[in-house]
């Protein structure tokens, strides 16, 4: 009964167009009601969602992105990517690839990524000879990558979520996810993910022969020279080095991961301010309004996804599913692959932050008993997570990029099969190869990552 | 109801002014945090606590502005598909399903305050209970903010956002 | 009916058994009438969400540390004092003793049925090198709980108190963010701390044990025939609990020693190097004439 009134609530109030983050509140506060537990409850287990440590890393790393974003740092990365792959066939889609995979570490935001690398990349290259829905799929499946980079406040979010798992993996007894083991895992995945959208970029390209103009002639720039492609990227390098920073001081316990967050902000102000002046005071103050803005979003979603973790604890619902996967196979393989696709059907309904938060108890301590350790599963997740940006109905990313590219959803979706293709097959290689993602962490600090 | 709106789009402002300062002070606090321990051996030991009552603010107020000028995500790419009419009572359901949402928040936060008024945040000594406040006034921001959507939605207006 | 108890730590950790071998006794002596559920891994919230839960009557039972009622029941700060037990016998004559028994009636008065205290063993600091005296862990970063009673405790030794989240402690200890931690051996066990700082010194400071309460909202529904019967179960799974911490703690201890780490045992520190500076913290957090009594008669009790 208590089940059917949150499913069934939930999935009417999503339809009907209410906010996810009400929806999934209302549907809670519905299932406290039919269980009589009272429902102040329920907003406690809001606030503590919030109110949680780690999480201070989130509003940091917004606003260091927003810093980067109105800061202009975006600019500088274009130039750079431009210049260095600029002159090759498709080469817009290609600098876009590489511009948007950059901006993505820069920020660890897929959205602020995209708003970045697609309102600077996207008017240009409809200007000089690509389909609108080209420049909008290239700009929102590459920055995907942003949501895998060290500045991602998802991978703070998956760090927390997964914190209380314990299991034995290949013979080691495992307990928690290290926030530094998981940032250093997502950096295979990320150089794999662009080079598998250059592929499709240049693929797509050729196959419409991009860049052409109107009457079907080709227009390639021409290269602009070694000194062009070193003045840009010098340029540009002390807006990546805010990578560095976060990284170096996880690494080397100058701060802890949240603090790291914090000295990126302070790094991300001064760099604007005094290095590149391109910081004036009403940016400073729209970048802060607008990061608290999102910052009040993102972190309700996580206060009512803490409010339905209980409802789903409290209703024992882990445990049937739990059980239910088990009945059906016992092989991991087959375990592996059902999980992926619950993910990817849950990020067709839910954002990010929520689906972290809601489908790591689920489905964390399954995928250890088939042998993934919690960052291998971290990567997967955040993979399908990102997936669900950009596909349809609800895909945040998608939303930004066909806003931006002035197209709707169904015409960029049209075009997307290569990018999603490439994203798949990422996907699977973090599911069914762990050293993909766990190769790197342990060569970097030393001690096995599972 | 003019009056309204000019009061709303006042609060909205303020309280993405209050979230813009704790943002900032949240930032300070934590910086002085590492820069104390890092640089002088001497952790302030009150740091976590204080960032912790700053972030909820900066969410509450975030959120609540996030109302008005509809940053929060939904789904309505189905509604969108309905004839007009339907449309129309699909907003208006929607503007009083979230109302409902915040006045769970008022009663639930001040229940909660009520509950936690005898405990002590530790290393602060502050009571627990200012841990809700926010989320109380938000949820009073977030049902005025529903109240002029849906009269707008009736008058057939747009509400301006306050701020762009 | 079934009451629904709430736990940070995973299934089979002893204090989620203890809970649940309760539960069989209560259903053994209510003739399956009454029974308990355990909510493990933290699943209905923190320690401090589900005290309060406990509080309003959402939840029938929780069983959490002591150091999570500091800010709510003054009596529960008593046994985190610093050094107070001279060892685990001193801990057991007065904690499962009269002495506890006052402990726990004080949480009534905040809402609370308290039912049964269990030991988690004594608390001691590790490091990268041995704590032996005080002069050894002064200007020392450790890392403490955010608890007043720890800030002030640490602080007294002259080492700088920093609160830090528990998993970020590992690396923190690696990479000398923090210089040392504390806690007890299945802690240092299973957090894997040993490998970041392998030198345990058995400072023994504090043994802030843990407590089972039950909802006083609750309880007062039930019948004296119910209530007597819940009281004998919890008390009865004490001595259950004790036999699964003592291995719990063994096995820990010789893990962490299998695992690298060093062990200066308890005969090897200076303890009353840390006793006498520790006295202000004493009465700091004994307020009252009533905790300073109580505090007294642990101290006598021989
Ligand atoms: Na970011
Ligand atoms: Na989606």
């Amino acid at each position: 009964m208590a089940l059917t009134v949150l499913c069934v609530s939930f999935v009417l109030l999503l339809v009907l167009g209410v906010p996810v983050a009400f929806a999934i509140g209302l549907s809670c506060l519905a299932t406290f009601a039919v269980e009589g537990l009272p429902f102040e409850t329920a907003i406690q287990m809001m606030v503590s969602g919030m109110n949680v440590f780690s999480f201070l890393a989130i509003p940091f790393f917004i606003f260091s992105g927003e810093l980067m974003l109105h800061g202009g740092i975006a600019d500088k990365i274009v130039a750079f990517a431009r210049s260095l792959v600029g002159h090759w066939k498709g080469g817009l889609g290609l600098a876009n690839v590489v511009a948007s995979t950059l901006f993505g570490g820069v920020s660890g935001s897929p959205v602020a990524d995209t708003s970045a690398m697609g309102g600077v990349m996207i008017p240009i290259m409809k200007r000089e000879g690509y389909s609108a829905a080209y420049a909008v799929n290239v700009t929102t499946h590459a920055s995907l990558s942003g949501a895998l980079m060290p500045t991602s406040h998802n991978m703070i979010i998956y760090a927390f979520a997964a914190q209380g798992a314990a299991g034995m993996i290949a013979g080691h007894a495992v307990r928690g996810v290290s926030i530094g083991d998981l940032m250093f895992a997502g950096l295979v995945p990320c150089f794999w993910i662009m080079v598998c959208m250059l592929v499709a970029a240049y693929w797509q390209a050729r196959k419409f022969g991009y860049p052409r103009s109107e009457d079907g002639r080709s227009m390639v720039h021409p290269f602009p020279g070694w000194g062009t492609v070193l003045r840009t990227f010098v340029a540009s390098v002390p807006g990546l080095f805010v990578i560095a920073i976060i990284l170096f001081c996880v690494m080397k316990g100058v701060a802890t991961a949240t603090e790291a967050a914090a000295i990126a902000v302070t790094y991300s102000l001064l760099l604007t301010v005094f290095i590149y002046r391109t910081m004036t005071r009403e940016r400073l103050l729209k970048s802060l309004a607008k990061a608290s803005k999102t910052t009040g979003v993102i972190l309700l979603l996580i206060g009512v996804s803490n409010m339905l973790r209980y409802q789903m604890a409290y209703l024992e619902i882990p445990e049937t599913i739990e059980h239910a996967l088990l009945t059906a196979t016992q092989n991991p393989w087959l375990m592996l692959l059902y999980i992926n696709i619950i993910q990817v059907i849950l990020g067709i309904f839910l954002d990010m932050a929520a689906h972290i938060l809601i489908t790591t108890p689920l489905f964390l301590p399954l995928a250890m008993q088939m042998g993934v350790g919690p960052v291998q599963f971290g990567m997967m997740l955040l993979l399908n997570c990102a997936l669900g940006l950009v596909h349809p109905p609800v895909g945040s990313v998608q939303f930004v990029g066909c806003a931006i590219g002035k197209i709707s959803i169904g015409e960029a979706t049209k075009t997307a099969w290569p990018y999603y293709l490439a994203i798949f097959i990422a996907i699977n290689l973090v599911t069914y190869v762990p050293g993909f993602s766990t190769w790197l962490p342990s060569i970097i600090t030393g001690h096995r990552v599972f | 109801m003019p009056w309204l709106t000019a009061l709303n789009a006042r609060l909205s402002r303020w309280a993405l002014y209050i979230a813009s300062i704790c943002l900032a002070s949240l930032l300070v606090v934590v910086v002085y945090g590492v820069v104390m321990r890092y640089g002088f051996n001497d952790a302030p030991p009150y740091v976590e606590q204080v960032a912790l009552l700053l972030v909820i603010s900066v969410a509450m107020f975030g959120a609540s502005t996030g109302v008005r000028e509809s940053g929060h995500i939904g789904l309505d790419s189905l509604v969108r598909t309905l004839p007009p009419k339907v449309q129309f009572w699909c907003k208006v359901a929607v503007e009083v399903l979230s109302g409902a949402f915040a006045v769970s928040l008022i009663l639930g936060g001040i229940e909660m305050a009520l509950s936690t008024r005898g405990t002590t945040i530790p290393t602060l000594g502050l009571p627990e209970a200012l841990r809700y406040l926010p989320v109380i006034i938000a949820g009073v921001l977030i049902v005025l903010f529903c109240i002029e959507l849906l009269i707008a939605l009736f008058q057939g207006r747009k509400v301006e956002a306050s701020w762009h | 009916r079934t009451f629904r108890s709430a736990d940070v730590h995973n299934k089979d950790f002893p204090t989620n058994k203890a809970v649940i071998f309760m539960g069989d006794q209560l259903s053994k002596s209510t003739g399956g009438k009454d029974n308990v559920k355990v909510f493990g891994d933290s699943a209905l919230g923190s320690e401090k969400d589900t005290i309060e839960q406990v509080k309003i009557g959402a939840l029938d039972m929780v069983r959490v540390n002591f150091a999570a009622f500091n800010g709510i029941v003054p009596e529960s700060v008593l046994p985190a004092l610093p050094f107070l037990f001279r060892d685990m016998d001193h801990f057991r004559k007065t904690m499962y003793g009269p002495q506890g028994d006052k402990i726990l009636a004080g949480f009534e008065k905040a809402g609370f049925i308290g039912l049964a205290i269990y030991e988690s063993g004594a608390r001691s600091m590790y490091a990268k090198k041995p704590i032996k005296t005080l002069a050894d862990v002064k200007g020392m970063k450790v890392r403490v709980q955010p608890s007043d009673m720890f800030v002030s405790m640490v602080g007294a030794m002259g080492a700088s108190p920093t609160p830090m989240p528990y998993n970020e402690v590992y690396t923190g200890l690696k990479t000398g963010l923090i210089d040392a931690a504390e806690n007890n051996y299945p802690s240092y066990d299973e957090a894997k701390h040993f490998e970041s700082a392998p030198i345990y010194s058995e400072t023994m400071h504090s043994m802030s044990p843990e407590v089972l309460v039950f909802s006083k909202k609750i309880w007062d529904t039930l019948s004296k025939e119910e209530q007597a019967a819940i009281r004998k179960a919890a008390k009865e799974s004490v001595p259950f609990y004790v036999k699964l911490w003592d291995a719990q703690e063994k096995e820990a201890r010789a893990a962490v020693v299998k695992g690298g780490a060093t062990i200066v045992p308890a005969a090897q520190i200076d303890r009353a190097s840390f006793v006498a500076v520790e006295k202000p913290v004493w009465d700091k957090f004994t307020p009252t004439p009533e905790l300073k009594a109580l505090v007294q008669d642990i101290v006598n009790a021989k």
